[in-house]
């Protein structure tokens, strides 16, 4: 029925578009290969198959994946999110991270944590996290230290003002090299930046003004091209003047 | 088969389908929606979730399929709580439901115009609506109506005048044609067994079993049609914001 599919099979749908169903790698033309599989594949038998619309990426040598933008996240270990604190219990803070359950924050989990010394957050604190345990069954788990147990940059995001993207934004935002509409920004404005993985980005500067005009730039950028953007931001500094 | 020319009042031939339509992302709330229509039958689906929990007598060890059905006008009545049901089993056979346990993801249909095929377009709603919250999926469905005309020959996508004089009609929706780096599937049969499954029937009125066999085989003919046309309109929508970052 389909031209494609019955005709001749493609020999790599690797950067296409791939739907679910669709079947990318067969595991018996390779078999004494290792490969990593990351959002939106799944092995079925001898085949990995597509369970997420999207492009097909394939890292070498052999990571695969699925790139999407959702509004939702699925916690995955070593991202880097932003929470906010929906609840205090007297061993975890139980954090939102738009994913589908609220994360846990152990207590102790902060650099040189001990019981005298638990961190007061109220309710509604944005904090700058990353994720330790993720999977299916569980509430993911978070940290606010490195593999190294310093605080990093990790913690509470004090001022400033947070809002909500897609996931592919988010992503866009932390590749390098540096996002367009980041750098044009950068040249001109002098603000502070912190981009969760999970699709909320929190910004703050000395004036109100500059944290507006930023917020605005990067909501605006999710669609257009890297020289639209350096555009775009142009434009908006004009409008500043 | 030799009659094959129908009289359609809008001037269609048998096999022709209306015109489709899809939009994606269209709701600012929703984590995931899409609007489908086929020619006046206009369809919007949002999808909410996954949000934690199952609902009580729900196996929490699996995810949880809700659907809340919202005609056009008044209240929701006997046809379309089984509209209801017959949605919820079938997004319930394509979605991967091990993959979030303990979860429950909602999908409000909401019907802006019924102009006959009102289930398929549904089903074709809510499946792009779930590839647009990013809910995993075994594969999409493509869902059509077949009528047998008095005459006994099949029409595709009847409008509600043609529904309301037809003799029979069913309700069918398949898998998807699939993409396949597989040599040996596609060639092994004439086309691949996914392609051969059915997902659900919904039959209506008095059908002889040869006709409905070849209401399926129309059927399946055109989906193939439906399926490329929802991948086209992936193609063009869902990585436009991403390319750019490479």
């Amino acid at each position: 029925m389909n031209a494609e599919t019955s005709d001749a099979p493609p020999t790599s749908l690797v950067d296409r578009t791939v739907v679910p169903g669709d079947t990318v790698l067969d595991l018996t033309a390779m078999a004494n290969q290792t490969i990593k599989l990351g959002a939106g594949l799944r092995q079925d038998c001898d085949t990995i198959s597509v369970m997420k619309a999207g492009k097909l990426r394939l890292s070498k040598p052999n990571k695969y994946w699925v790139e999407s933008s959702h509004k939702r996240y699925v916690p995955c270990v070593e991202d880097t999110v932003l929470g906010i604190v929906v609840d205090c219990k007297p061993d975890n803070f139980l954090v939102d991270i738009k994913a589908p359950t609220l994360a846990f924050l152990p207590v102790l989990a902060f650099e040189g944590g001990t019981r005298r010394n638990i961190p007061k957050f109220e309710i509604g604190t944005l904090l700058y996290v990353r994720v330790v345990k993720a999977n299916n069954s569980m509430n993911p788990e978070l940290s606010c230290m490195d593999e190294t147990g310093k605080a990093a940059e990790f913690g509470q995001l004090k001022d400033g003002y947070m809002f909500e993207t897609s996931t592919g934004l988010s992503r866009m935002l932390l590749s390098s090299p540096t996002c367009p509409v980041l750098e044009a920004l950068g040249k001109k404005l002098s603000y502070e930046i912190a981009v969760g993985l999970n699709g909320r980005v929190w910004v703050n500067a000395s004036s109100p003004s500059t944290v507006i005009l930023v917020s605005n730039a990067i909501m605006n950028s999710e669609s257009l091209s890297g020289l639209q953007q350096k555009i775009m931001v142009e434009k908006l500094m004009q409008r500043l003047q | 088969m030799g009659a094959m020319t129908v009289d359609r009042a809008d001037g269609r031939s048998a096999n022709q389908l209306r015109p489709l339509a899809c939009s994606r992302n269209i709701l600012h709330r929703a984590h995931g929606s899409a609007r489908w229509s086929q020619g006046d039958t206009i369809v919007l689906a949002a999808v909410y979730g996954p949000k934690a929990g199952t609902k009580k007598g729900e196996n929490p060890e699996k995810a949880s399929i809700e659907v809340i059905w919202k005609p056009k006008t008044g209240q929701i009545g006997k046809l379309e709580k089984e509209y209801e049901m017959i949605l919820k089993r079938t997004l319930q056979s394509i979605c991967l439901m091990t993959i979030h346990p303990n979860t429950t993801t909602s999908i409000i249909v909401q019907v802006f115009g019924d102009d006959g095929a009102l289930l398929p377009c549904a089903i074709n709603a809510s499946c792009a609506a779930l590839v647009d919250a990013g809910i995993p999926l075994r594969h999409l469905a493509v869902a059509i109506c077949c009528g047998l005309t008095e005459g006994g020959s099949v029409i595709l996508d009847p409008t509600k005048a043609e529904e309301q004089k037809i003799q029979a009609f069913a309700y069918l929706a398949f898998p998807n044609s699939p993409l396949s780096v597989l040599p040996s599937v596609p060639s092994a049969e004439d086309d691949g067994p996914i392609e051969n499954g059915i997902i659900t029937s919904v039959t209506h009125g008095v059908m002889p079993v040869v006709d409905y066999f070849n209401c399926l085989e129309r059927g399946r003919a055109a989906c193939a049609k439906i399926s490329e046309f929802h991948r086209r309109s992936l193609e063009s929508q869902v990585p436009g914001d991403l390319t750019k970052a490479t």
